[in-house]
């Protein structure tokens, strides 16, 4: 190598160690989250819509007790694109296990295994969790769907505080034995790991004290393996196959004395009935649905009909777990609720008035901020199903809540000519 | 004790050459062989059957008994060919097997209890290591490939679930959660939150097996055991495709042999007489 090319490599080298150094100078903040952004809006938006989602028990020791609780509806205009709901299971969106899962459960009903959920109905969970491993966690509810993978309600911080040392889980058995779930089992694994770990060492070495291969690739090309095959190999081999066969049925026999009463894992399915229909009194087309790229808008022009006895204000759209309200919504609004996950000013009505007993009127809905972009929801537009679902929320005067999930096609304004 | 000294003998090898051999040895079995069995047997294996040996809830008596014995024995068959084949050691198995294990407990610790939190008897592996010391045993003592394959490659995977019943039989103590019953297994799995595996990615006691009621252990063993066989046999032939070595020679009359004996090309005596012999060894 001459010393052109010898400067050549010196000069590549700097460059990377260079970019190295400017990479980790640029970019140092730990990420916390798990990427839920980056799931498509449309698995956001119209699969599960996620509601009256509380993280209770923000901050936690170890060893203390919080609830993930909330409502969902799995929107009518679940995608063609994704597998329907017939294996499901509401899972935690953790980093690990900072909480361990005491109970889980839909509609009243404990949720060990998956099982099936209708499209188009709404369903309650409360999941019990205990603190584990201390720290700041973000914390999503989450429905996974069988082949189409899971599927990230919204997320909220939770803080836990202590030590990872003084976390404990005792949980009793049917068969009266109580079993602490870190630590049951390990130490018996890891003996009987080391245990036959130790006697394959001593068989391996058995052949690794002597000449290993090239002596003896030498000796049996030339010679045949007579040689090679030392009577002491085979009486050696011949003790260890009684000792493994002898020992491995100790260990079985053992074990079933240790455990007379066992059952196979349990894989069975839970079947849920979906929350019971509440009469709505007001029906909501969706006439007309553009989003506004320049203006990070949707606008969503609605027929909405009053059949109820009691005016009704509409004070909230909420889709892919953000809200976006009014003041009529914005005045209902859990204050615990994430606020990077609320636009409190970002739906305006074209007609403020409520909807009056028996009255259809035509309203045009906005929805605007910045987390539109901020959510990634914006890429629906990429997307070649170009459909957005949400539930619209409205209020009678007495304070009743409606719900009416909403779901229409799309158009683009790319322009703020063309949205005006 | 050992036949060492008369083997040396035969191999006439010179001092130096048989201190150069034992050097080669140290070198190539724990750096090169051992590291790459870890690095290309353990990937494999998680493909095909690391669910079953990761999660405590996936170790059931159906899937866990056939998928993991019939994954192992591939590598070990063609290791066995390659040791025993090529140098009458009869402990292909057992490196193999003790390799996968370095590499899974590499993966557990590093990554399931120090990266991810997990407790260590909810990711504890199955140990496959007294099938594989039997393997290679019933390989030593019947010196037959075929008899190996029958009768070594069944106690193979028939030893499977004895061995681990002994690590993890507590795990299916019946529990009460909820009003459920659950095993204990079925319970770590549900405690210990994991975000990107939900339950029913659980492949456990599906299929047409349970209709045998309590003895579907006995026959998913039996399957395994036969399937095992099979396995074994074709991972065999693979190891001798791979381990076929060869090279060509032409001689003064530019006539092209091809030669199989690889030593011969290291040997010049004997390259030589192969070459006068017209590629004739």
């Amino acid at each position: 190598m001459n010393a052109k090319n010898v400067l050549k490599f010196c000069m590549i080298g700097l460059c990377g160690m260079a970019t190295l150094a400017f990479t980790l100078a640029l970019d140092t903040t730990p990420a916390f989250a798990h990427g839920e952004r980056s799931q498509e809006p449309f698995l956001r938006m119209r699969t599960v819509n996620w509601y009256d989602t509380e993280w209770v028990g923000k901050t936690t020791a170890v060893n203390d007790i919080a609830t993930l609780k909330g409502k969902f509806h799995l929107s009518t205009d679940w995608p063609r694109a994704v597998v329907k709901p017939n294996r499901t299971f509401l899972n935690v969106g953790s980093p690990s296990s900072v909480f361990v899962r005491l109970s889980s459960k839909v509609n009243g009903q404990p949720m060990f295994t998956s099982g099936p959920m209708e499209i188009g109905r709404d369903y309650e969970y409360e999941v019990t969790l205990k603190a584990r491993l201390p720290g700041h966690h973000h914390i999503h509810p989450m429905y996974a769907v069988k082949d189409a993978g899971p599927i990230a309600g919204p997320g909220s911080w939770m803080d836990i505080t202590g030590k990872y040392s003084d976390f404990t889980n005792p949980i009793k058995t049917l068969t009266g034995e109580t079993f602490d779930s870190e630590t049951k089992g390990t130490a018996t694994g890891i003996m009987w790991h080391l245990f036959w770990a130790a006697l394959a060492i001593f068989w391996v070495g058995f052949f690794a004290v002597r000449p290993m291969y090239l002596i003896r690739a030498r000796v049996l090309a030339a010679q045949g393996d007579e040689l090679l095959l030392d009577p002491i190999d085979r009486k050696v081999g011949a003790i260890l196959l009684v000792v493994i066969l002898v020992v491995v049925a100790i260990g079985y026999f053992s074990a079933e004395a240790q455990h007379p009463i066992t059952v196979p894992l349990q894989a069975g399915e839970t079947k849920v009935k979906p929350l019971p229909v509440k009469p709505n009194p007001l029906v909501v087309d969706v006439i007309h649905a553009e989003y506004d790229v320049p203006g990070r808008a949707m606008r969503i022009n609605i027929r909405a009909t009053n059949n109820g006895t009691q005016p009704v204000s509409i004070g909230e759209f909420t889709t892919a777990g953000i809200r976006f309200t009014n003041k009529v919504g914005a005045a209902k609004l859990d204050p615990n609720y994430p606020a990077e996950l609320v636009a409190s000013a970002g739906l305006t009505l074209d007609n403020e008035s409520p909807i009056m007993p028996g009255a259809t009127v035509e309203i045009k809905i906005e929805s605007k901020d910045v987390l539109w972009e901020v959510q990634r929801l914006v890429d629906i537009l990429h997307d070649p199903d170009q459909r957005f679902a949400g539930l619209l929320m409205s209020w009678t005067d007495s304070g009743e809540r409606l719900i009416n999930p909403i779901h229409a096609p799309v158009l683009p304004v790319f322009t703020r000519l063309g949205g005006a | 004790m050992f036949r060492t000294a008369e083997i040396i003998r035969a191999s006439k090898l010179p001092p130096e050459g048989v201190a150069m051999s034992r050097h080669i040895d140290y070198i190539y079995f724990l750096p090169i062989l051992f590291v790459t069995i870890i690095g290309t047997f353990h990937m494999h294996f998680d493909l095909l059957a690391g669910d079953w040996d990761f999660w405590l809830d996936w170790k059931d008596r159906q899937w866990w008994p056939i998928v993991t014995p019939i994954t192992a024995i591939t590598f070990c068959a063609a290791l066995q060919y390659y040791n025993w084949v090529n140098y009458r050691q009869p402990f292909g198995a057992t490196i193999t097997i003790l390799a996968l294990l370095t590499g899974k407990l590499v993966t557990v610790v590093a990554a399931w209890w120090w990266w991810s939190n997990y407790p260590f008897n909810f990711v504890m592996p199955a140990t496959l290591l007294p099938s594989a010391m039997v393997l290679d045993i019933v390989l030593l003592l019947t010196r037959s490939w075929v008899l190996t394959s029958v009768v070594g490659a069944w106690l193979f995977a028939a030893l499977f679930y004895p061995t681990n019943w002994a690590l993890f039989a507590y795990s299916h103590t019946p529990v009460v959660v909820d009003g459920n019953l659950l095993s204990w297994a079925d319970y770590m799995g549900f405690a210990y939150v994991r975000t990107g595996t939900p339950e029913y990615i659980r492949m456990i006691e599906v299929g047409s097996l349970r209709t045998f009621g309590g003895h579907s252990t006995m026959i998913s063993a039996f399957f395994a055991a036969f399937a095992s066989s099979l396995m074994y046999i074709l991972w065999w032939q693979f190891g001798k495709f791979f381990c076929t070595a060869y090279f060509y020679l032409t001689d003064e009359r530019n006539r092209t042999t091809k030669v199989h004996d690889v030593l011969a090309y290291g040997d010049l005596a004997r390259a030589e007489k192969a070459k006068l012999a017209g590629g004739k060894v």
